[in-house]
């Protein structure tokens, strides 16, 4: 198989990159009536497999699973979480025929396998969904021509896939078609209504391509969410502990320091999170994330390179083809690192007190975010996807950190997000290595301890402009617009 | 400047007709209090025992000083009744004047000069000379209030001393009273929770008999949770009327509303219950009962269609046969839901109001744009539960009472034709419960909700409900 994306001349490249809409709630006044009455066949009962089941089912679809006939015969995790849900599961060979659409929902990993096994079952004409547009994109995966190929991806874990629908709102989900697989010009209507009946549509759906989906998405993954979050633990934990800062408050301050700043992120964009600083606090942070930035642009740029190229891809590929020594080899050096192994210590830090000291966290979190976003829209990615895929998933990743640390967190993401985020750390860390000599525990762990707060007004007009007028802060605050005017309440 | 005043443990019988009971209760020096409860709880009797009335069965009464000033009721009564007796017409055939009001205040007053000046306050000038038993109910009160002023007290009982006065003679005593805070310390009785004067230091709640609750007025969590309580206990507590405009899909009447054949739940080999049958018709009020584990929760969460395996279950609700391509929230548009479950999952930050709004929605969080109408109707709730002047705090920063009140609104806030309660009291403290207690037999009441009571506690009883299922 070849890579998809470069079998593409260079003006269809581009036009597939740029593709990324905002859809509105009255795009969706079809509902689910679509997918009404058709079989609905989920491969995979994990964490996405089993709750977007759950909603599809839920929202009046008719859902059953299929898995390998080994799984059923053990009676494996997957085959329980779906029979104790009450969902009728068969083997391949028993559903995957009677199947409308058929739901991949494993592991990118697994994806060539499984999609090879079942396309020779699979119904004339009948619809074949992805969550993520590996397979297709980097792998280049050749689907019969009856079939129609559709993505539904949700941007949140599976259990709050779930949460949110059983609150009656959902989560911002991104759709496309594979145009190369729509022979009946269905696609649309049916990656729609499989997002209403996930509740997406209530929380925003992203109108997208399988190329950019791929592209921005391992972009964002594997640099500012994952890669630089993992990195900036490391460096900042062994900063403060080298500063003498008690040891069970630095992994404190790291492990639920990420989410608390980027709440911040959040709710009001890289502005509003520095608008949280002090103004002396703001101007040292925006000057380190400057100096940073200029540090590892070339690297943002190399990932960014490798993922278009399809280099990242074929690596990566290469490791799985090799049981994953690389990875797996990354992942236990994880849990030896002295942050990892440091539980948070039986201290009281407020809110404020994170964005406080932890300065060089916020001006991280800065660099990165404007770098990852600065390099996707140069690459052709369009704003509102590099708007995604940087700023709006950062705090996911930083939720995932507070509650599991680093470890965890590379367990929980996916095959590609983990692979990244090593080649990233491996990479990152060295080359911050000269940067972080000049670092002191004012602008991590200690705070700036000034008497006097006083800045220069000239200064300070031209840090808060040139924060104000990123273009991730322009196109943040429109999404953000949209997302509001949806969940009312935030 | 008394010694503190201490009740212990000190059981008061009123004519065999009323009991305080058990009343532990220390006035100590610098304190004000408030007594209040609602009709017949015992507040005017303990108010009554400081002015020495009542017969003591047990305990100890110690510290009340020798002059006490008393407005009551009671003594109102009293007072007009030695004027009465002593009016011997029938006897003498003569028209007694009776005694002027002049007369009546000279007899206690010590302070002559306050004595005039309050005379002249209430605008009793004219009246001095008229008999006192032709005076008004106002204004012998204000004579009442004249005499418990002017005689030198070192303790002051007022009970409702602002009953029955004018704006202005209201406006006069509250000055006057918070103008001698601090030399004498007060006692009032007082129904209405808002008339509390600043000069009130602690609040005594009584319930039958027994003083139930104290509570400082710097505790302000405790001060609004009683606020709360009093506020529904002594309003006409009217269930808010339903959204006119957002009517529901009918029902067809001769089906009943839940019919469960042979149910099952089962994780893995647990068989938590198996072949469960259970019919709920329309207006039904049920009580569902069982111990721990026996599948209360799982029962309801079919119905509900919580419960993943109501879809391999014959369940037959609100029209729907489970399993046929309905979706969830054509369920739930037709179920009020409280449980603890819910409200563990009620963790979005959203205000008090919006709370209740979702229950149109039947969403945890509110993202639908609400009618004003529903924002009314969300209000007229918030004053019924006291809650109205928070309306726009946040949810989760609530006690955990007043979170459950909350959704008990939300549950009832669109008069759903199914009200599921599941232990809707649990962990509530006492003033709680009995706030939603109150709520639930009103809707019971009412002709539009079958309810559906799940509870372990025998004392929560609620009036109405005469269908029972026990699980085992």
């Amino acid at each position: 198989m070849a890579n998809y994306f470069n079998s593409l001349p260079l003006r269809e490249q581009l036009e597939q990159l740029g593709k990324c809409r905002f859809m509105h709630l009255n795009e969706f006044t079809d509902d689910v009536n679509a997918l009404k009455g058709k079989k609905m066949v989920v491969i995979g009962c994990g964490a996405q497999g089993l709750n977007q089941g759950l909603n599809l089912r839920d929202s009046g679809l008719d859902v059953s699973y299929t898995l390998r006939a080994e799984a059923i015969a053990q009676k494996r995790q997957s085959w329980k979480n779906a029979t104790e849900n009450g969902f009728t599961v068969g083997t391949y060979e028993e559903l995957i025929p009677t199947a409308d659409v058929v739901l991949n929902l494993t592991p990118d990993k697994q994806h060539t396998a499984v999609v090879t096994a079942i396309m020779p079952l699979m119904k004339e004409g009948a619809c074949l969904s992805y969550s993520h547009g590996f397979n297709i994109v980097e792998e280049g995966m050749q689907i019969r021509e009856d079939l129609t190929v559709i993505m539904v991806a949700p941007k949140c874990p599976g259990s709050e896939v779930r949460a949110e629908y059983v609150r009656g709102f959902g989560v911002p989900t991104l759709i496309a078609v594979h145009e190369n697989n729509d022979p009946k010009g269905e696609g649309l209507e049916l990656a729609k209504a499989y997002a209403v009946g996930t509740g997406g549509h209530k929380a925003g759906v992203l109108m997208s391509s399988f190329i950019a989906e791929v592209k921005s998405d391992l972009m964002g993954e594997q640099t500012i969410l994952c890669g630089m979050l993992q990195t900036g633990s490391l460096l900042c934990y062994d900063k403060m502990i080298e500063e003498g800062i008690e040891a069970g408050y630095a992994s404190k301050l790291i492990q639920y320091g990420w989410e608390t700043v980027t709440e911040a992120l959040k709710y009001g964009g890289v502005t509003n999170m520095m608008d949280r600083l002090s103004n002396p606090a703001k101007i040292k942070a925006f000057d380190l994330a400057e100096q940073m930035k200029d540090i590892m642009r070339p690297l943002y740029q190399k990932h960014q390179d490798d993922i278009m190229t399809g280099h990242f891809s074929a690596t990566m590929m290469a490791d799985w083809a090799n049981d994953d020594v690389e990875l797996l080899g990354w992942r236990a050096d994880t849990a030896e690192t002295a942050y990892e192994k440091m539980p948070a210590g039986d201290v009281e830090i407020t809110e404020q007190e994170y964005f406080d000291n932890g300065i060089l966290m916020v001006a991280m979190v800065k660099a990165g975010v404007e770098l990852a976003f600065e390099t996707m829209t140069s690459a052709g990615i369009i704003a509102d996807s590099a708007y995604y895929e940087s700023l709006h998933e950062t705090p996911l990743i930083a939720n995932t950190i507070a509650r599991k640390k680093l470890y965890e967190m590379n367990a929980t993401i996916s095959d590609t997000a983990e692979y990244g985020c090593y080649l990233y750390n491996h990479a990152c860390v060295p080359l911050l290595a000269d940067f972080m000599k000049d670092i002191k525990s004012d602008v991590i762990g200690r705070g700036l301890n000034l008497n006097d707060m006083g800045v220069d007004n000239a200064r300070l007009i031209e840090v808060n402009h040139a924060l104000r007028s990123h273009p991730v802060e322009d196109i943040g605050s429109e999404l953000r617009g949209y997302m509001a005017d949806m969940k009312r309440i935030v | 400047m008394i010694a503190s005043i201490e009740l212990r443990k000190l059981t008061v019988d009123f004519d065999s007709q009323f009991q305080l009971c058990d009343i532990d209760w220390q006035i100590q020096p610098g304190q004000n209090w408030m007594i209040t409860g609602t009709n017949g709880s015992g507040k005017s009797a303990l108010a009554a025992v400081l002015a020495g009335a009542g017969d003591h069965v047990q305990g100890e009464l110690s510290g009340v000083p020798a002059r006490v000033g008393v407005v009551s009721y009671e003594a109102q009564k009293e007072l007009i009744e030695a004027e009465r007796r002593k009016d011997d017409a029938d006897i003498l055939d003569v028209i007694s004047e009776g005694t002027p009001v002049r007369e009546i205040i000279d007899a206690v007053c010590v302070n002559p000069l306050l004595a005039d000046q309050l005379i002249e306050q209430f605008g009793l000038g004219q009246l001095l000379e008229r008999s006192f038993r032709k005076l008004s109910t106002g204004e012998t009160r204000k004579v009442l209030l004249i005499r418990a002023l002017t005689s030198n007290p070192d303790l002051l009982v007022l009970d409702e001393p602002f009953d029955g006065l004018d704006i202005q003679s209201h406006k006069m005593l509250h000055e006057h009273l918070t103008s001698i805070v601090g030399k004498t310390p007060m006692v009032l009785v007082l129904n209405r929770f808002d008339e509390c004067p600043e000069f009130i230091t602690h609040i005594a709640y009584l319930d039958s008999g027994k003083l139930c609750h104290q509570v400082s007025r710097s505790d302000t969590h405790a001060y609004n949770e009683l606020y709360q309580l009093l506020h529904l206990k002594t309003s006409d507590l009217e269930v808010p009327a339903a959204d006119p405009v957002s009517v529901l899909p009918a029902l067809d009447p001769s089906e009943p509303l839940v019919r469960i054949k042979n149910a099952t739940i089962k994780y893995d080999e647990t068989v938590i219950f198996h072949d469960l049958s259970w019919t709920i018709e329309r207006n039904q009020h049920w009580q569902l009962t069982g111990p721990n584990g026996s599948g209360k929760t799982g029962l309801l969460s079919l119905i509900t269609g919580d419960h993943p395996q109501c879809y391999i279950n014959d369940i037959f609700v609100f029209g729907f046969q489970r399993g046929h391509g309905e979706t969830i929230w054509q369920i739930k548009q037709y179920i009020g839901y409280v449980s603890t479950a819910l409200q563990w999952e009620y963790r979005v930050g959203t205000s008090l109001r919006h709370v209740i709004i979702s229950g149109f929605y039947d969403s945890i969080g509110l993202y639908s744009k609400y009618t004003d109408r529903q924002r009314d109707i969300a209000n007229e709730w918030l004053d019924l539960l006291g809650m109205r002047k928070r309306a726009d705090e946040p949810f989760n920063k609530l006690s955990y009472g007043d979170q459950r009140l909350l959704l008990i609104a939300r549950a009832m806030v669109k008069h759903p034709p199914l009200l599921i309660l599941d232990e809707p009291c649990l962990g509530l403290d006492d003033m709680n419960r009995q706030r939603v207690l109150a709520l639930i037999e009103k809707i019971c009441a009412g002709s539009e909700t079958a309810v559906l009571y799940v509870n372990h506690h025998p004392e929560d009883t609620i009036e109405g409900i005469d269908q029972y299922l026990t699980l085992v």
